[in-house]
């Protein structure tokens, strides 16, 4: 029971939402913006965010009468300006053939200029609007369902909600259209949230409509976990810079991701709904409190701070079941020279390599140069050595101090005889110790490669 | 109602200030703090603050709990039906309520014309006021309805429900009243505690069933 009372601290309620975050950190002003889609949609845009591009808007019943129905293209979505929660939003994927006065809707229905005009009537009138004041319609270009998503989403096109604070990014959640949603990503209709782990973008947890759990999406085989979200860093980027934007100090940025132009910001929240930390399993109250009252300079850091943060549980589940570290293409490595210095490098992880090896000039820095410049005086040309066996090659090289064996390099003009040393470098916290090859990579992009021999302590993410 | 009178309220009597209208003018704030405590602390949302404190006093005004009660369901039915009739002519807001009021208007007073001819005279006598009121109830319900859809509104038309039962019970609660008579300035008491619940940060009863499985979860 004390143990209940405890966690529940971590979560965040109606109550200290509206009290502690919305009414401290959204002004009135930002506000305004944030409910009017068109003028965020305009500011947004003039600081360089991309957004769904705007057709065409009707402000009175006027400008209805006299619509040119003919300047429409074949597939656009028509919203209300103030609208909430995806009501009155009317998709239309293409002009029904033979018609110029029909579109067909997602579920393959007809809509008719007329009950196109119908509607945006009742939009003008305020039925979708807050509090039922007067509005305005507007159409603007329909966005494309990237194919990663298409086996999960039911007709409409899902969207990400990301809540930023004080330039943080701190939860996210995949909103998946379904059929009891009627194609639309909205929980409260019966869409499904889809946590996501914030420093990878891998999908985890998920619920159906405000707190069914699932482990799968509905009507498919298909498991909730484990989908990779592409762009997700640019996500995040965007979403932290809209913050700034906006003013909004504590924001629910809504993004979908368009087949041609990538993430595009949908809409900005003041109030964006509890259910995320449902979807994550995770509380909001705990996470916020971790990043209020820091100075954060950049979007940038402040983007990479809730990446770090808030993330990496999945990397640490599988590196609890398997016992092993996951890394990354490129890993930061620490070498120990021969004086005890230290020295930092990058390295690329060389899964084709059976061993690992430094360039010339690296080793010599850190203390090899004797062990180099003698085995250069004692070059002999690879064909010779190739014909001697192990032993008769150690007696050549045997008083080179700090060597313990050569190896066959193939390089760009062919193979070469390379000496070994023995040294230690720490990769993720692991520190190995191993023999190493000295060669010539001044040409290459890093000072170091790891091979095989290094890495059976580790699992390779090429995605990190 | 000899016991202990305030000398306030004795000089509000003698000024000829109805002794019905003081208690239930001295009840609204202990109602309205009622129904504060129970969207706050609690999480009963109902339709806002004015609606369930209005339909209240509108059970007060009626002769006895049922009729109110059985007024306020039939609203809430019509308001159901009409949803449905009136979905095929895709009407404007204000024209839809205004046909919605016109049948609701119709039916109370088919039902009272009916409670007249059961001999259940007490329906009939039901005053006007609290009969209007419950009549434009209809809107509210129909502005939820088309914001939050038809079970939301449900919901929230049956929490408006318990929380204007109850606050009927309280505002006819004798102790309640004679400690109202006797010492009128204890409705003072209800600023202070509603600035601390207006300060609540806390999880409301209501989040913490929502988020039952999670707690545990986390």
């Amino acid at each position: 029971m004390f143990e209940f009372f405890k966690n529940s601290q971590k979560l965040l309620g109606m109550n200290s939402r509206n009290l502690e975050f919305i009414r401290p950190y959204n002004r009135l002003r930002a506000k305004r913006l944030a409910d009017d889609k068109l003028l965020s949609k305009r500011v947004l845009k003039k600081s360089g965010i991309a957004v769904p591009s705007l057709i065409a808007k009707i402000k009175t019943i006027e400008d209805l009468e006299n619509f040119d129905w003919q300047s429409l293209p074949s597939s656009f979505a028509l919203k209300p300006n103030r609208g909430f929660g995806g009501e009155g939003i009317i998709v239309v994927y293409g002009k029904k053939k033979g018609r110029d006065d029909a579109w067909v809707k997602a579920d393959r229905s007809l809509i008719t200029i007329e009950d196109l005009r119908s509607h945006i009537r009742n939009i003008l009138d305020g039925s979708f609007s807050l509090s039922n004041t007067p509005d305005i319609a507007f159409f603007e270009e329909r966005l494309q369902l990237l194919k990663l998503f298409k086996p999960y989403s039911y007709k409409g096109i899902p969207d990400i909600r990301v809540i930023v604070f004080n330039k943080v990014p701190v939860m996210a959640m995949l909103r998946l259209p379904t059929r009891e949603s009627g194609g639309k990503a909205n929980l409260q209709q019966g869409a499904v949230g889809v946590g996501i782990d914030m420093a990878t973008g891998v999908t985890t947890t998920a619920i159906q409509g405000k707190n069914k759990f699932i482990e799968k999406i509905p009507g498919t085989n298909f498991p909730v976990s484990g989908i990779r979200i592409p762009y997700w860093k640019d996500i995040l980027l965007l979403a932290s810079k809209s913050q700034e934007i906006s003013n909004l100090g504590f924001l629910g940025v809504d993004v979908a991701i368009d087949k041609n132009h990538g993430p595009v910001i949908l809409e900005l929240n003041a109030r964006p709904g509890l259910s995320i930390q449902v979807a994550n399993l995770a509380g909001l109250a705990e996470r916020l409190r971790r990043v209020s009252g820091l100075k954060i300079k950049t979007i940038a850091r402040g983007v990479r701070m809730g990446m770090d943060l808030f993330g990496g549980e999945i990397e640490e589940e599988v590196e609890e079941i398997s016992g092993r570290k996951v890394i990354g293409t490129v890993e930061k490595i620490k070498l120990v020279g021969k004086d005890g210095k230290t020295i930092e490098v990058e390295a690329k992880i060389d899964t084709g390599a059976d061993w690992s090896s430094i360039d010339d000039s690296l080793a010599k820095t850190l203390g090899f140069e004797k062990t180099i410049d003698e085995f250069e005086k004692l070059k002999m040309p690879y064909e010779n050595l190739k014909k001697l066996d192990k032993k008769e090659r150690w007696e050549i090289y045997k008083d080179i101090p700090d060597i313990v064996s050569t190896i066959p390099v193939k390089s760009s003009n062919g193979y070469t005889y390379r000496p070994m040393i023995n040294i230690e470098f720490t990769m993720d916290t692991i520190t190995i110790p191993t023999k190493i090859t000295l060669v010539d990579r001044s040409h290459m992009k890093y000072p170091m490669i790891i091979g095989k021999i290094n890495l059976n302590k580790f699992l390779i993410d090429v995605k990190k | 109602m000899d016991l202990n009178i305030s000398p306030i309220i004795r000089f509000f009597l003698i000024e000829g200030v109805p002794f019905e209208t003081i208690i239930l003018i001295l009840m609204l704030p202990i109602i309205a703090t009622l129904i504060a405590f129970l969207r706050q602390v609690v999480g009963i949302k109902a339709f806002g603050i004015y609606t369930p404190l209005i339909i209240t006093f509108a059970f007060l005004a009626t002769n006895g709990l049922r009729y109110g009660v059985a007024i306020f369901l039939a609203v809430i039915f019509i308001g159901m039906l009409m949803r449905f009739i009136l979905k095929p002519f895709r009407l404007l807001y204000l024209p839809r309520v205004a046909i919605m009021l016109t049948v609701v208007a119709v039916l109370i007073l088919l039902l009272l014309v009916f409670g007249g001819n059961l001999r259940r005279t007490g329906l009939a006598s039901v005053s006007i006021f609290p009969i209007l009121i419950m009549i434009t109830l209809v809107e509210k319900f129909v502005a939820v309805q088309i914001e939050k859809g038809n079970k939301t509104a449900l919901i929230l038309a049956f929490e408006t429900l318990v929380i204007s039962v109850a606050g009927f019970y309280i505002a006819s609660w004798g102790a309640l009243i004679k400690l109202l008579v006797a010492y009128p300035w204890v409705i003072l008491f209800t600023i202070p505690f509603n600035v601390m619940i207006g300060r609540w940060t806390g999880l409301r009863v209501s989040e913490y069933i929502r988020f039952k499985d999670i707690i545990k979860k986390l």
